[in-house]
């Protein structure tokens, strides 16, 4: 009987240890977020800035980490040093938009002057909103 | 007569004032990269952020780089969440900065291409705390545009990041590089 119940016990503790490791350190390192479908924050990118410029504090306790839809014209396109594209929506200040790296998987493709909508996480505040894994809606 | 020399002194001062304006250029990326490394065991505790701001002025050498914290990107989910919550505490404290000089700049030839060694002297400050930081680094110079590189070990403690696993899985000194090219 008592072998029986330290099988049982060791048996649980390796199924615990096991399940935990390969929560932590298999599922969550591949997990993907599921930006298409994430609820999100409708905002312009003139309201966005503006709201930073005026309130950064208050701004990041609104937007820090939320998944927000930004609309606004493209002031700039580029990549950064590893390769990702960037997007750049302008606001009424020419010193600051928001600029967005776009996800990996994400196709986009547009010019200078366009208005378009992307969602992505909003990171906060540095010369730029700063949004990262940004998808554009269609 | 003296009306002449104070016209004269007066050319004499806009024509260096405006000298001195064009020849100071300030270089900017917000495209900067800065990574971080804290592993202290088996796992990898390692991040990267590529939208760092950094200007610096090339004939003073002035130099500041800012990051947002939320903005490390860990291969782990689950890392990058410890991270901002239970040791950077990133929404109470959403950026960290760097603001010095580069001391040496004066050895940099803009003009010409090549790598230059560069030592850099300021106050970084993270999760709140502003401690002065001295390294070195490397400025290449390639077509005009300069990029800068640097390495250097902060101890976390030396910022007030406490936290369970600190000297076990995380290392109690994290390195930090930059890459920026402007």
């Amino acid at each position: 009987m008592i072998k029986k119940i330290i099988i049982g016990a060791v048996i649980a503790i390796v199924a615990v240890a096991g399940g935990s490791y390969y929560y932590a350190f298999v599922y969550m390192k591949n997990k993907k977020f599921d930006m298409v479908n994430a609820e999100a924050t409708s905002i312009t990118s003139v309201e966005l800035v503006k709201a930073f410029q005026t309130d950064e504090a208050g701004s990041n306790a609104a937007y820090l980490d939320k998944v927000l839809q930004i609309t606004g014209t493209v002031s700039a396109t580029g990549t950064t040093q590893t390769g990702e594209k960037t997007i750049t929506l302008g606001s009424e200040d020419p010193f600051s938009g928001v600029m967005a790296t776009i996800d990996s998987t994400a196709a986009v493709n547009v010019a200078e002057g366009e208005t378009i909508t992307i969602k992505g996480f909003c990171k906060g505040f540095l010369s730029d909103v700063v949004i990262t894994n940004a998808i554009p809606v269609k | 007569m003296n009306m002449t020399k104070s016209i004269l002194a007066s050319f004499v001062f806009f024509f260096a004032l405006g000298t001195a304006a064009q020849a100071q250029k300030v270089y900017a990326t917000k495209t900067g990269q800065i990574f971080f490394n804290a592993t202290g065991g088996i796992e990898k505790i390692a991040a990267v952020n590529n939208q760092t701001d950094s200007k610096f002025v090339d004939n003073t050498g002035q130099m500041v780089f800012a990051v947002l914290v939320k903005g490390f990107k860990f291969e782990n989910q689950l890392m990058e969440d410890h991270f901002n919550e239970n040791y950077m505490e990133s929404t109470k404290f959403p950026k960290a900065d760097f603001k010095g000089y580069i001391t040496n700049i004066k050895e940099v030839n803009f003009a010409k291409d090549g790598t230059y060694p560069v030592k850099v002297d300021g106050n970084l400050t993270i999760h709140g705390i502003t401690q002065k930081v001295a390294t070195t680094g490397t400025m290449k110079i390639a077509g005009g545009v300069p990029e800068i590189e640097g390495s250097f070990k902060v101890k976390l403690k030396d910022y007030n990041v406490t936290g369970l696993y600190i000297g076990e899985k995380i290392a109690q000194e994290a390195t930090i590089n930059i890459k920026c090219k402007y």
